[in-house]
């Protein structure tokens, strides 16, 4: 089991009580069945490709990753050390379900995975984000998504 | 943020107060590690439950706000009984620079054999953050310690070369420690990581380093990065 009582001290009080922004208006927009949809992942986890510049403290950019980018170049470089990085040692998918996506399309379940993905660095302060939402957006509605899954660590 | 701007998304939440209080569309709250949203490495089946029940929220129609919570435990959150951790040479705590070198080069030898299992066993390493091969490390940690202020590409300061060589050693450990058999819990890699290891040992020493620096961003860095708290030493 893993709840927040399992989290170690002082991560539990940390996350228990980190603020959370709080949005004016509780958008829900509609969508096909899901064998009809294109999916994206918007992975929390500062993603970087082996080589490249690791994600800045505070940083609020958003980094591409497109579909073919080889999964074992891809490094977490999230600035907290606060969080297990084990499971993504050995799976990738364990933070960033790419191989699933592609194996749910395979089966039809979904009808397709994007052509491009988004990482971010989870613990920038969200209200500092706009400018990398809307790259995010222009991207989706250019590749013509209409699911993102978002994944923290 | 997504959502206003026309996409339907889904979010996997890992504090299920956090997900209360920011109110997503459509929100599944996994009672997981941080830093495994998906639960379990290496199980597809597992990962796919966690996926499916997240993705079948895009089609219902009784939103905003849809919270679920996902009903299962990862199966393999208790420790490993039985788990051997890689053996390593004893090697008594350096007090200089140099003694530390020899110390890390000395232990990485060692394990090398295991992180080269962990690698062909699971088909990647997540080594990689320093811009540094292994064999480099030694002599860079040994400069740090002295009161050198090196940089390493593609990094920009000393303070973030350190932080990623710290996260770069943890991983090689880290990656070695699951090399063999059924993998240890995360508590039984970072219990030996931080009680066992020269490196971890050496990270302590790094932080304390740092702390004195009268470079203020490896004060931060190291004072914040380079540590977990709860293996912080007494005082």
């Amino acid at each position: 089991m893993a709840r927040l009582e399992d989290i170690p001290q002082p991560t539990r009080d940390a996350v228990a009580t980190a603020a959370c922004p709080s949005f004016a208006t509780t958008p829900f927009v509609p969508g096909p069945p899901l064998a009809e949809r294109r999916v994206a992942i918007v992975s929390s986890a500062a993603l970087i490709r082996r080589g490249d510049p690791p994600f800045p403290f505070g940083s609020a950019e958003v980094r591409l990753l497109p579909n073919n980018v080889p999964l074992n170049d891809l490094l977490i470089s999230h600035v907290s050390i606060n969080f297990d990085r084990s499971g993504y040692q050995r799976d990738i998918n364990t933070v960033y379900p790419i191989e699933r996506l592609r194996q749910l399309a395979a089966q039809g379940v979904i009808g397709s995975v994007a052509a491009t993905h988004y990482t971010v660095m989870g613990s920038t302060e969200p209200s500092t984000m706009e400018g990398a939402a809307d790259q995010i957006s222009g991207q989706l509605r250019q590749e013509r998504v209409d699911a993102v899954l978002l994944s923290p660590v | 943020m997504l959502e206003t701007r026309g996409t339907p998304t889904v979010a996997i939440g890992l504090v299920r107060t956090q997900m209360e209080r920011t109110r997503p569309p459509r929100g599944l709250w996994t009672p997981f590690q941080l830093g495994r949203p998906l639960g379990e490495p290496g199980d597809a089946n597992f990962q796919d439950r966690v996926l499916l029940h997240a993705l079948g929220l895009l089609e219902r129609r009784d939103g905003p706000v849809i919270l679920e919570d996902f009903p299962d435990d990862p199966p393999n959150w208790s420790d490993t009984a039985g788990w051997q951790p890689p053996s390593l040479p004893a090697i008594e705590i350096p007090d200089s620079p140099a003694g530390w070198k020899a110390a890390l080069a000395q232990e990485m030898a060692a394990l090398h054999p295991a992180w080269q299992r962990a690698c062909a066993r699971y088909g990647r390493s997540t080594v990689g953050l320093s811009g540094q091969v292994p064999e480099l490390w030694a002599a860079c940690i040994a400069r740090l310690l002295a009161g050198e202020l090196p940089t390493v590409p593609p990094h920009e300061t000393a303070a973030l070369t350190l932080r990623f060589l710290c996260d770069d050693i943890k991983a090689m450990c880290s990656e070695a420690a699951q090399a063999d058999g059924t993998p240890p819990s995360s508590r039984q890699i970072d219990a030996w990581f931080w009680s066992k290891t020269i490196a971890g040992r050496l990270l302590i020493a790094l932080r304390s380093m740092a702390l004195k620096s009268e470079n203020n961003a490896l004060k931060t860095v190291g004072g914040r990065f380079f540590v977990p708290t709860p293996y912080l030493p007494p005082g």
